[in-house]
């Protein structure tokens, strides 16, 4: 097991820079998960890492060596591809075995290893199988069950559950949850699925346009999102975004929203005049017997909590309620934000506006 | 057939795009199959039939009269030096000339497997020789072997490696070898430009997990490109290996079989019969054991190594 340090990597394709002086520090054991749109730079920045792509500048290392310009053999790593890069003409077997047949492991020492991790995997009744005649989660088990077997010092992981149907997903998001658990192996994890982030990472790393936007635990991020674009593309239902005005009335500071008026919460570093965003999430926007008014347009049960989807005042916003009530399109309701939930950016930087400490 | 089925209903419909006579629409294969097979019998299957029916024919060369005899040119052929001394000839110029021109062929293919600028090009100027007419490549050949003034012999010559006193094509431990790299120049690039299919279409994937599973560049030829390609190169040997087989016009231009018999193919013995001797029974009983000998190799190497088309 191992770190892996990144320090102002830079890589560019030609003359595209694709990523910008990127720092990033894995801990020994964590299980960091890399998030962010398709083409902000993820599986660049994972493959520099694994030595498949070479670096413009900066440095890599991955425990206390300096990996950079090392061919990707000599970097005692694992990787698990979306599309498996399972060797089609193999068994199962050999399949989690090559590593180990390639640096000459006794044999004896090679079945205890396979079948050691096919037993972890539950892959035991397919060792003698070809990658074809298996299903897709077979195959990404055995894409995991090669790069385990090797015990590894890092596990990189680029968007090995998008090519899965949405139950198996969930089920290997577990599992390899478990796996990490069980052999606390340094992992990064590249995903575009915020959920998938959301509950495996230790450590979320949102990216975008191949710059780190926010970096942080899940819920540090949903709850403290740096600016618009974390807040923006965490979250689902995504969070309220209302365009408005901060203006002093009556000696408190409130937002003002076309005709509405927006409860702020108190000690914002802000001033009056100030242009910004007010954000709230839905599950923070309550209907209640108090508040601001609103018209439902849709309403969507999903089970445990019913999305209202209204207008309030020429904007489309999402409220959340826990509550079973027979709400219908068209009824008018009162909506109150919760106070410490409100998310204040601002208009122009798109950043985070901070609390007075 | 989807194609036939609208210009139907377009036709009923009034607006014709298409006015096609009915048979020229049928969804049913025969009148579609009719010409090809029609060919098929004309000029391939009906000459086999007639060279078979052809060998059971004793001629006497004196009164050109034809009798028949089933069993007097097998028992011939049998009992032919020539014609075992061309099978050993023949096998030897198809496996030496198929082992070169597949790994020669391979290996250039690894080379031109690149997108970086100016491989395109590479590739390909790589086909040229492909264009070349065989019998203008072997008169070509013939002039540089050429003992008094040929650039090649003169090379070899000044580097020690060959006496002037025995040129290159009349000698009869040189002449064969001599015309396989005439085969290995113009065939290669066929080589080539199949494995360079084989190549560009293989996946990524596969060979970035084996260097992360810590293959070096040549294990991960060995273990995967190989293996991968194994159909592209069964196909490739399977259809060099049936070409060069039916070699003719390069021995025929520059040896013409000699010295003595040393370049003597089975084709080449087959024309000798037929044309110097004029005894086309034989010479058809000679074609007909060639297309045997052909079968017999290309199904057990099918067998072999397990080629599904
Ligand atoms: N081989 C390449 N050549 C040129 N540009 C590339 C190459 N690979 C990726 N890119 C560009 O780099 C950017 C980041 O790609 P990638 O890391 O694959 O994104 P992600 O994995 O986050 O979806 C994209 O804009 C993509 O177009
Ligand atoms: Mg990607």
């Amino acid at each position: 097991m191992a770190s892996v340090n990144v320090e102002k990597l830079v890589k560019k394709y030609g003359d595209l820079e694709v990523l910008h002086s990127i720092d990033l520090d894995v801990e020994d054991g964590q299980f960091v998960v890399l998030l962010g749109p398709s083409g902000c730079g993820k599986s660049t920045l994972l493959r520099t890492i694994a030595g498949l792509e070479s670096s413009t500048s900066g440095d890599i290392s991955i425990g206390e060596r300096n990996v950079n310009g090392m061919h990707p053999k000599d970097r005692n790593i694992a990787m698990v591809f979306q599309n498996y890069a399972l060797y089609a003409h193999m068994k199962v077997r050999d399949n989690m075995a090559f590593s180990m047949h390639l640096n000459k492991t006794p044999a004896a020492r090679i079945e205890e290893r396979v079948n050691w991790a096919a037993s972890i995997l539950s892959l035991e009744p397919y060792l003698d199988r070809y990658p074809k005649e298996l299903s897709g989660g077979q195959r990404q088990r055995v894409a995991m069950g090669r790069a385990i077997v090797r015990n590894p010092d890092v596990f990189l992981f680029d968007e090995p559950l998008s090519n899965l149907d949405a139950k198996l997903r969930v089920q290997m998001r577990t599992e390899i949850k478990e796996l990490h658990k069980r052999l606390k192996t340094t992992t990064v994890y590249v995903t575009h699925d915020q959920i998938e982030a959301m509950t495996m990472a230790d450590v979320v790393v949102i990216m975008r346009d191949g710059h780190i936007e926010q970096m942080g635990s899940p819920m540090e991020i949903y709850d403290n999102p740096a600016n618009l674009f974390v807040a923006e593309f965490i979250g689902s239902p995504g969070m309220n975004l209302l365009a408005g005005k901060i203006v002093e009335d009556s000696g408190k500071m409130i937002c003002r929203v076309g005709e509405l008026d927006l409860p702020l919460p108190e000690q914002m570093n802000i001033s009056a005049g100030q242009d910004v965003l007010y954000g709230i999430r839905p599950e923070h926007l309550i209907p209640s017997e108090t508040g601001v008014k609103a018209t439902i347009n849709v309403v969507e049960p999903t089970g445990p909590e019913t999305h209202l989807f209204c207008h309030m005042s020429g904007h489309d916003v999402c409220a959340v309620s826990r509550e079973r009530m027979n709400w219908k399109a068209d009824e008018v309701i009162l909506v109150e934000p919760t106070l410490e939930y409100v998310h204040l950016f601002d208009a122009q930087t798109k950043e985070a506006i901070k609390r007075k400490t | 057939m989807a194609e036939a089925q609208i210009n139907h209903q377009d036709g009923r419909g009034g607006r014709k795009l298409l006015a096609l006579p009915q048979w020229l629409t049928s969804e049913h294969p025969l009148p579609w199959l009719f010409p090809a097979t029609a060919m098929l019998i004309i000029f391939g299957i009906y000459p086999v039939l007639y060279s078979l029916w052809l060998s059971f024919f004793k001629r006497n060369p004196a009164t050109r009269v034809e009798k028949f005899d089933p069993s007097w040119n097998w028992s011939k052929l049998i009992a032919d030096d020539r014609v075992w001394d061309a099978v050993v000839v023949t096998l030897t110029y198809t496996s030496v000339a198929l082992i070169i021109q597949l790994v020669l062929g391979m290996l250039i293919a690894l080379l031109l497997d690149s997108d970086r600028r100016g491989f395109g090009v590479l590739r390909a100027l790589m086909t040229l020789p492909l264009v070349v007419p065989p019998a203008v490549t072997g008169m070509m050949f013939l002039l540089m072997y050429d003992g008094s003034f040929g650039v090649i012999s003169h090379v070899l010559y000044d580097l020690g490696i060959l006496s002037p006193n025995a040129p290159l094509l009349a000698n009869g431990s040189t002449a064969l070898l001599s015309v396989i790299i005439v085969d290995v120049w113009q065939w290669t690039p066929f080589m080539v430009l199949i494995m360079l299919a084989g190549l560009r279409a293989l996946p990524k994937d596969p060979f970035e997990a084996a260097a992360i599973d810590g293959a070096t560049d040549v294990q991960a030829f060995f273990r995967l490109t190989l293996p991968m390609m194994s159909k592209i190169i069964a196909l490739a040997v399977l259809i060099r290996g049936i070409d060069l087989f039916r070699i003719y016009d390069y021995v025929k231009v520059m040896t013409d079989s000699g010295p003595g018999t040393a370049t003597e193919t089975l084709t080449a013995y087959t024309g000798t019969v037929y044309f110097k001797s004029a005894d086309f029974p034989y010479a058809s009983t000679v074609a007909i054991f060639t297309l045997l000998t052909v079968l017999v190799v290309a199904n057990v190497f099918i067998k072999i190594f397990r080629v599904r088309f």
